[in-house]
């Protein structure tokens, strides 16, 4: 078993506690939590989905760009940013697991561990963004 | 390997009557490697009587601190082989981005807190930041890593042979999360923890006390036996006593928790509390660990 991350344990744990819709991804791009919040938004409860890499979630629940279509995960401008260790903040389409879309807001900031390597990713969705953006799928 | 507490003690040195037995000495463990190297686990006020013990020879010996709020450095500036020039002592301790760990004690061992300054040290002193990854001193392999308390804080792992202890004396494993319900990976220090043949942990608070004292970087008696269920260790020490915790109090403290490990399904045996001089031989797993001596 590999340990996690204290960083990503405490961020988990901060998350855990938050009303505002709240993603962890660890230093390999997996999808490794997410919180109620979040849940209640795309429909579905991370005790339902688990842990899911990048290329699942993309299907699942998106960004989509214009045309509806996946936006890969390594070539979404904030995943660049971030893993470049800068803060970034985007707006995307994403699809509810009831096929609705909603436009997010998304803001993500990089965690470094205390010896100074990528731990992962926190990302939130800020809240107001929760249904504000709804529109037919 | 040898083990034997030398300070049981959480936050303040606590002496006096209604400590007597239990200990008032802050964090300090003595570990003896199956070579007879020596290492400290922290430098509480207990490491002054294991500076005394070890007498005017010659020593070598490695401080493993698992972080430096001043109940585990107090004693430093009181032990008595740092004054001897023949003495050779290595400091382990975490990484900050504040400063380096020499520069941090030195907070504390200059003045005005401490008529000495560390470059005033007779002895032959290193500062090392603990690695990532294991390290080895004499035959143990030594792991540490980062766990959910105040500021940077570790816990250290050693692996002697077939026996391994786990020092983890200031911990708050449950802080925002019920362990009952995690993954083993998302708890803070598992991996450290996981099939250890001792288990010293952090027991410092009732469930009552608890609520109280929410991330301050301890655990209830509840995580702490949840920790030690979750991580299978063989035997498990509750340690960092509350200074306000009378030997009395700790009487009962330590019946509850064996009652309640007893009903988890656990041996009443194999959970203890800390007792200040109590020894201990680690031998190869599988085998309980032998209590040499306790004073309770």
């Amino acid at each position: 078993m590999t340990q996690r991350p204290l960083e990503l344990i405490l961020a988990r744990n901060l998350m855990s506690a938050l009303s505002t819709p709240a993603f962890l991804v660890d230093e390999g791009g997996i999808l490794a939590f997410y919180n109620e919040a979040a849940g209640m938004m795309l429909g579905k409860r991370f005790e339902e989905l688990g842990t899911v890499g990048a290329e699942e979630w993309g299907s699942l629940f998106g960004p989509f760009d214009e045309s509806g279509a996946p936006i890969p995960y390594d070539e979404l401008p904030l995943v660049t940013a971030v893993r470049s260790g800068r803060p970034a903040h985007a707006e995307y389409v994403i699809h509810s697991s009831d096929g609705a879309s909603h436009a997010v807001e998304v803001s993500a900031f990089p965690i470094l561990t205390a010896h100074g390597s990528q731990g992962g990713i926190a990302i939130f969705w800020p809240a107001g963004t929760n249904g504000d953006g709804a529109r037919p799928a | 390997m040898k083990v034997k507490l030398w300070g049981t003690r959480g936050s303040i040195p606590s002496p006096g009557p209604e400590t007597i037995r239990y200990g008032g000495n802050t964090s300090c463990v003595g570990v003896t490697l199956s070579d007879g190297s020596l290492l400290a686990l922290d430098a509480g006020s207990g490491i002054r009587s294991l500076g005394l013990a070890l007498g005017p020879e010659p020593t070598r010996l490695h401080i493993l601190l698992t972080h430096l709020h001043l109940d585990h450095i107090l004693g430093l500036a009181f032990f008595a082989p740092a004054f001897r020039p023949q003495t050779e002592i290595v400091i382990w301790g975490p990484a900050s981005p504040d400063a380096s760990l020499r520069d941090r004690i030195a907070r504390y061992i200059s003045a005005p807190l401490s008529p000495v300054e560390v470059r005033e040290l007779p002895c032959d002193v290193s500062f090392r930041h603990a690695p990532d990854s294991e390290w080895e001193i004499g035959p143990a392999r030594i792991r540490a890593a980062s766990v959910s308390h105040r500021g940077p804080t570790l816990g250290y792992r050693i692996d002697d042979g077939d026996s391994s202890l786990t020092y983890i004396p200031d911990h708050e494993p449950g802080l925002g999360a019920d362990l009952d319900r995690l993954e083993d990976d998302w708890i803070s220090g598992f991996s450290l923890a996981q099939d250890t043949s001792m288990l010293i942990h952090d027991g410092q608070y009732t469930d009552a006390e608890y609520p109280d004292h929410l991330g301050w970087g301890h655990s209830s008696l509840r995580d702490a036996l949840a920790f030690a269920r979750r991580t299978e260790a063989e035997r498990t020490v509750l340690f960092h006593h509350d200074p306000l915790h009378s030997d009395e109090f700790l009487d009962r403290f330590g019946a509850e928790a064996r009652e309640r490990w007893a009903e988890q399904g656990g041996d009443p045996a194999a959970i203890e509390l800390g007792v200040e001089r109590a020894e201990y031989e680690l031998p190869a797993r599988a085998a309980k660990p032998v209590v040499k001596a306790a004073t309770v």
